[in-house]
């Protein structure tokens, strides 16, 4: 394990996360600015997990953050963008990060997400009415942070998950459409925070899960499909919150990750030698995390927060 | 620095009046990509004297000569409806169709409420927001916009040029979530208007196939059409069902593709009940079931080692046991005989079994699709055991007790040990190999 730690390049990592939120001259970075609230998420939970947050100053990120709040009480993915539940979450994250969610005027956050609930008890993303499992997700992560899950029907959100759930003991999007471990982890973490886990074939969908690791020891979140980093995140957390995951090969994913790093600048990839961005490395790391990689803070498998700061959340320390 | 960055803007302003000048001269371009100067040269001289011609002769050379930089570089190369952006102008044109995008969907928000003639903002929210979606095609905010405007408007047309566009947006990229759900919403406020969406349904099911065709596994385009089956009659049904069987079976890898099957398989099975069940339906059922299986069963002997396969499989065999096999039987042969219905079972059993016993057999298994068809095969039946054992009448499930799956899961399968482990499959034990304790 000593010979592990050295392995992962920590300081080069959250430099590389502070590096990019600064860099804004070529088409790549400015054609990602819709979203630049979850990159924020993505960045400042890594640094956190690495135990390198102070790198940031945090007046100025919340004070952009709530810059990007709607009047609907909705976050935006940037500044005079349109309010989606996506954003919203990551905003939430992010002030919860830095203990900050004080600022928020709860309220009005809480009634803009449990306004998106439908009839069926699923959520759309916004008011133009996508349906999405995602969404059922962000909504009850959410409101739970926020301590508002009264002001939702739990037990239709709860059976409208159950809804989409296949054959193969999966979920997706919406009722019937394909398994996928993005769409599972969403599903999962989704009950796991409502406590419906009761509502899960444990056995079948830990199956079909550790059914998602390939011989170079990376996961993928389809069949056939190419191992990818993020999947280190989506079906690990969810082998984990179902209690299956001494089912898939942790050494061999251990070793698939830290050979997706960039040595020498920073950052970490999809697969081995692609190239770096902070989506991927958010999910590396707390993948590794996840796996009780030594020196990184624990990471909650349902909410995506350090363990530390749903903690303080909820018992309040 | 003040007149550098306002030459900048000025460059960019002029690169969009050319974009948006280009879209508006041809409103059938059907693909748009982004193209490395270098890629421009081969273009070139594939034919300098139809560039950037659509109709009128004069207009094109004054055309072709704005789309030439101050240095002679190529901009844009637009023909046969076909849409190329250089890849060295992308940054300014963003910026400057996102800052007039932003600026007028600010301004229009404000007043849009208000009384008075807006016909030029909105034609301002919708030119804008189409150069931007073609630069960044998940801007959420400048999608909305159109929606905003459209749903403003209620003009059939103008919803069917957004299935037009957003398939556009979709030629360069075919996985954009937002250009996939915004043929959802205009589909939507299509069926409030009119309930026969037989011909739309039929015009999307074609353009996945066409985007699969050229980007494989894509997820989001395989949900869209499978959203679709909702809208879709019976006889959509068994059609789509032809239609992508050949598509399949050369795709054998795609996952969607076969739960794309699945999904109709299902929408067959949900249409024997309900207020307006179909006639027949059942037997209907049954025959497309049994077909699928034997197809199945013909890929996954011709290519070897195809987990996708083996997925539909276990789907297929599953559902034929709990809800053929078992709830059918009666209704389709008529008979109250339990022993028919075990036999068909058995049959069924057996059948799966002897898949197991040649695929796991191959004589030049050192090869990986040998080694991966052989574990796949072991995976299926010990999958297929695990999840129908409870629906089982006792006497098969006794005897499939009698075989020993987790030696040879242990010795297919090595590296999933755990699971096998966890999962009790049991050594067969002496009792269950003897006739069957009626008790």
């Amino acid at each position: 394990m000593e010979d592990l730690v050295r392995e992962l390049a920590v300081d080069k990592h959250a430099r590389y996360i502070v590096s990019v939120e600064k860099r804004k001259d070529d088409f790549e970075s400015v054609v990602m600015e819709h979203l630049r609230m979850s990159g924020a998420y993505w960045g400042l939970t890594t640094l956190d997990i690495l135990g390198k947050l102070d790198m940031v100053d945090p007046d100025e990120v919340i004070s952009w953050v709530m810059s990007c709040q709607h009047e609907s009480g909705g976050f935006a993915g940037n500044i005079g963008h349109d309010p989606h539940i996506l954003y919203t979450l990551s905003a939430v994250q992010v002030l919860a990060l830095f203990n900050k969610l004080d600022v928020l005027d709860i309220d009005k956050v809480s009634n803009y997400v449990a306004g998106l609930q439908n009839e069926d008890g699923s959520f759309s993303g916004d008011m133009w009415g996508e349906i999405d499992t995602r969404f059922s997700y962000i909504a009850l992560n959410c409101l739970s942070l926020l301590h508002r899950l009264d002001k939702i029907n739990v037990e239709k959100a709860v059976k409208y998950i159950v809804s989409c759930k296949n054959v193969d003991g999966g979920f997706g999007c919406t009722p019937g459409a394909e398994s996928h471990a993005g769409q599972i982890f969403c599903c999962i973490a989704a009950l796991a925070i409502t406590g419906s886990l009761h509502h899960v074939d444990k056995d079948l969908l830990g199956w079909w899960l550790c059914e998602r690791q390939v011989k170079s020891g990376g996961l993928n979140g389809r069949p056939e499909k190419l191992p990818d980093v993020c999947y280190s995140w989506w079906v690990l957390s969810s082998l984990i919150m179902i209690d299956r995951v001494h089912w898939i090969d942790k050494k061999k994913l251990i070793k698939f990750i830290l050979d997706c790093q960039d040595k020498e600048n920073g950052g970490i990839s999809d697969r081995p030698d692609d190239a770096v961005d902070v989506f991927h490395t958010y999910f590396g790391v707390a993948g590794l995390s996840l796996l009780e990689f030594p020196g990184l803070k624990p990471i909650d498998p349902a909410y995506a927060l350090p363990v530390d700061v749903v903690n303080r959340i909820f018992f309040g320390r | 620095m003040t007149t550098q960055s306002s030459y900048s803007d000025q460059k960019g302003l002029n690169l969009l009046q050319e974009l948006e000048y280009i879209l508006d001269s041809d409103p059938l371009i059907d693909e748009v990509g982004f193209i490395h100067p270098s890629q421009f040269v081969a273009l070139d001289h594939n034919g300098d004297d139809d560039l950037l011609q659509s109709e009128g002769g004069i207009e094109s050379s004054r055309r072709l000569q704005a789309n030439f930089s101050e240095t002679g570089k190529l901009r844009f190369w637009c023909r046969d409806h076909k849409l190329g952006i250089s890849t060295e102008v992308l940054f300014p044109l963003y910026n400057a169709a996102k800052h007039l995008f932003m600026d007028v969907i600010r301004q229009y928000k404000i007043l849009r409420n208000v009384y008075g003639e807006k016909d030029n903002m909105e034609s301002d929210v919708m030119k804008h927001s189409r150069a931007l979606l073609l630069l960044s095609c998940d801007f959420g905010t400048a999608w909305n916009s159109r929606k905003m405007v459209l749903s403003k408007e209620q003009d059939l047309s103008r919803f069917m040029d957004e299935l037009h566009f957003s398939a556009l947006v979709l030629s360069y990229s075919p996985k954009s979530e937002q250009a996939w759900s915004q043929r959802r919403w205009v589909i939507r406020m299509l069926a409030e208007r009119c309930p026969n969406l037989q011909d739309i349904v039929e015009k999307e099911s074609d353009l996945v196939r066409k985007i699969t065709e050229r980007y494989k596994m894509n997820y989001r385009a395989w949900n869209h059409r499978g959203w679709l089956v909702s809208y879709m009659t019976i006889s959509q049904v068994l059609n789509e069902l032809n239609k992508s069987r050949h598509w399949a079976s050369l795709h054998v890898a795609d996952n969607s593709c076969f739960h794309y099957r699945r999904r109709l398989l299902l929408k067959i099975f949900s249409s024997k009940e309900g207020p307006s069940p179909v006639p027949n339906c059942t037997a209907i059922l049954y025959q497309v079931w049994k077909e699928e299986l034997d197809w199945d069963e013909m890929l996954i002997r011709r290519y070897m080692g195809r987990e996708a396969l083996w997925l539909h499989r276990r789907f297929l065999s599953l559902f034929w046991i709990k809800h053929i096999a078992i709830e059918l039987h009666g209704v389709l042969s008529h008979l109250e005989d339990n022993t028919a219905q075990n036999n068909d079972l058995a049959y069924f059993l057996d059948n799966e079994f002897q898949l197991l016993e040649n695929c796991s057999n191959i004589p030049d298994s050192d090869f990986e699709d040998g080694k991966a068809q052989a574990e796949l095969s072991a995976s299926h039946f010990s999958w297929l055991c695990k999840q129908c054992a409870k629906s089982l009448p006792t006497e098969i499930q006794e005897k499939l007790k009698t075989r020993d799956l987790k030696t040879l899961l242990h010795k297919m399968c090595p590296d999933k040990s755990f699971l096998w482990d966890d999962l009790g499959f049991d050594e067969p034990s002496a009792n269950c190999i003897g006739p069957v304790d009626e008790n």
